[in-house]
């Protein structure tokens, strides 16, 4: 563990945080790293893999897929941070249900066996979000102790996705209806959480329906715009890169389709961060973004 | 209702015949096998249509929810496997979350998909995702824009990944190969 870190994980990647925005996972560690997160490459990672698309072919092998990302850390003897709600949902409830079922476990060590690992359930899995909230590893007011440019006067709405929280009686996140935790997170940034109708609702992309049926999916997205336009809310904040690509490339995909125009920029929890931190556009990648973040950053740089 | 009474008496047993619950075309093996794959209490549905009402694919298309509840309950297999309706679920959890029964519909529907790909039913996009992961550990690999976007953050032009390290991979592809995944989505997309 390097000098002032308290705290160091195991930093699960997924795909599409490194491969289409790397600026969150730039943001990620180097945001952390000013809270007293250390966040270690997880070396040989894939895919969590995609819980819609993987998990509806046959349960099995995503639970296996699953096991061996695991199975890594254990190697490592660290618990595992990531920053998507796919990869939540398959790394955090897999680890949940091996640890649970030694039916499903032993089923997931015998194939694992073919390629020598073993699954043993010895670490735990977080999401980065829930470490910043989290008292005992950092907190909203260290988060906010760490701002050097500060995000007043923006409008910030959060969309909190549904794979982190949801189904709330098998998670631990408290009120799924209407959560507050990451707007505390948003505020603690110097911006307005600003609210909105039907806050909870999918981002669209999910269970493979991005892929199936690309317009209803992205009905579904132009629903959250509406809502999201009608507070007047300056970007987006989410903790989850494909609620993000939905949002950001769905905005360009929706002028084509729909017709419909918003220029909503939309930035992941560690962007925005990073931004607050004093991070430039240049240090996150932002120019990756499909829809430009350029009237947002006028109102904070 | 007991589905077979032992009466010895074909005529009779034919005349007290439960017709309302036990179509000619419903399977209780169905019934069971959602059950099982699915893990949640798919047989006692009371048709609350919370699940529905829930739903954000519901008011956009003509997918319910609670009708596949139903057909999990009433073992009405082919009608849920054929219906492409079974792949428009987001897996958002709405429905899950607000169950007043404590049923997971979410993960009905996830046993449907994984019974209907048992008889090579899916959508394409689907067994996409398969053969990129199989060649490359990502279901959204890398590409040279990206790689000189990373490059100019700082981080290495591949991530730590199976990119970075694809001495992984033969693991990877025998874990996918086991279950004959990769087999599959190569003759499903070969066919058209």
């Amino acid at each position: 563990m390097s000098e002032n870190m308290e705290h160091s994980y195991a930093f699960f990647l997924g795909c599409i945080a490194p491969n289409r925005y790397p600026g969150c996972e730039a943001s990620a560690i180097r945001t952390s790293a000013k809270v007293g997160i250390e966040l270690l490459p997880l070396k040989g990672g894939s895919c969590c893999p995609a819980p819609g698309a993987f998990g509806s072919i046959d349960l099995n092998v995503w639970y296996a897929m699953a096991a061996r990302n695991l199975c890594l850390a254990e190697e490592m003897k660290k618990d595992i941070t990531l920053i998507c709600n796919g990869c939540y949902k398959s790394i955090w409830e897999v680890n949940h249900k091996l640890k649970h079922n030694d039916e499903l476990r032993d089923g997931v060590n015998e194939v694992l066996a073919e390629i020598d690992m073993e699954y043993k359930g010895s670490i735990d899995v977080w999401h980065l979000a829930e470490l910043y909230y989290d008292e005992k590893i950092c907190g909203v007011k260290k988060i906010a102790d760490s701002v050097t440019r500060p995000l007043t006067g923006t409008k910030v709405a959060v969309h909190y996705g549904c794979h982190l929280m949801k189904p709330g009686k098998e998670r631990h996140f408290g009120d799924t209806e209407n959560p507050m935790w990451i707007d505390e997170l948003v505020e603690a940034l110097g911006a307005e959480a600003v609210q909105y109708r039907n806050k909870m609702q999918c981002c669209g992309a999910g269970g493979g329906v991005r892929g199936y049926d690309i317009l209803h999916s992205l009905d579904i997205t132009n629903e959250k715009l509406i809502n999201l336009q009608e507070v007047g809310a300056d970007a987006l904040t989410e903790v989850c890169p494909f609620c993000q690509l939905q949002y950001d490339r769905g905005q360009v995909e929706i002028s084509e389709n729909f017709g419909k125009v918003y220029n909503l920029p939309v930035l992941h929890y560690n962007e925005l961060l990073g931004l607050a931190q004093g991070m430039t556009p240049q240090e996150l990648a932002l120019d990756l973004h499909a829809i430009d973040c350029k009237p947002f950053l006028e109102k904070i740089l | 209702m007991a589905v077979e009474k032992n009466y010895g008496n074909s005529e009779l047993e034919n005349k007290l015949r439960d017709r309302y619950y036990y179509t000619s075309d419903s399977s209780k093996d169905f019934s069971d096998e959602v059950r099982k794959i699915s893990g949640t209490i798919s047989h006692m549905c009371y048709q609350c249509g919370t699940c529905t009402g829930s739903c954000p694919s519901a008011p956009r298309s003509s997918y319910r929810i609670r009708v596949f509840m139903r057909r999990a309950v009433l073992g009405l297999e082919d009608e849920a496997l054929m219906d492409p309706d079974l792949w428009l679920c987001t897996t958002c959890y709405s429905c899950t979350d607000r169950c007043p029964r404590d049923i997971a519909p979410t993960d009905v529907i996830m046993a449907m998909r994984n019974l209907a790909f048992r008889k090579d039913i899916g959508p394409r996009n689907f067994l996409k995702t398969v053969q990129l992961i199989y060649s490359s550990g990502h279901g959204v690999p890398n590409n040279d824009v990206n790689r000189a976007a990373r490059e100019k953050l700082g981080l290495p032009r591949d991530p730590p990944t199976t990119h970075s390290y694809p001495e992984f991979m033969p693991g990877i592809r025998k874990i996918i190969d086991h279950y004959g995944l990769k087999e599959q989505a190569d003759k499903l997309l070969s066919e058209e």
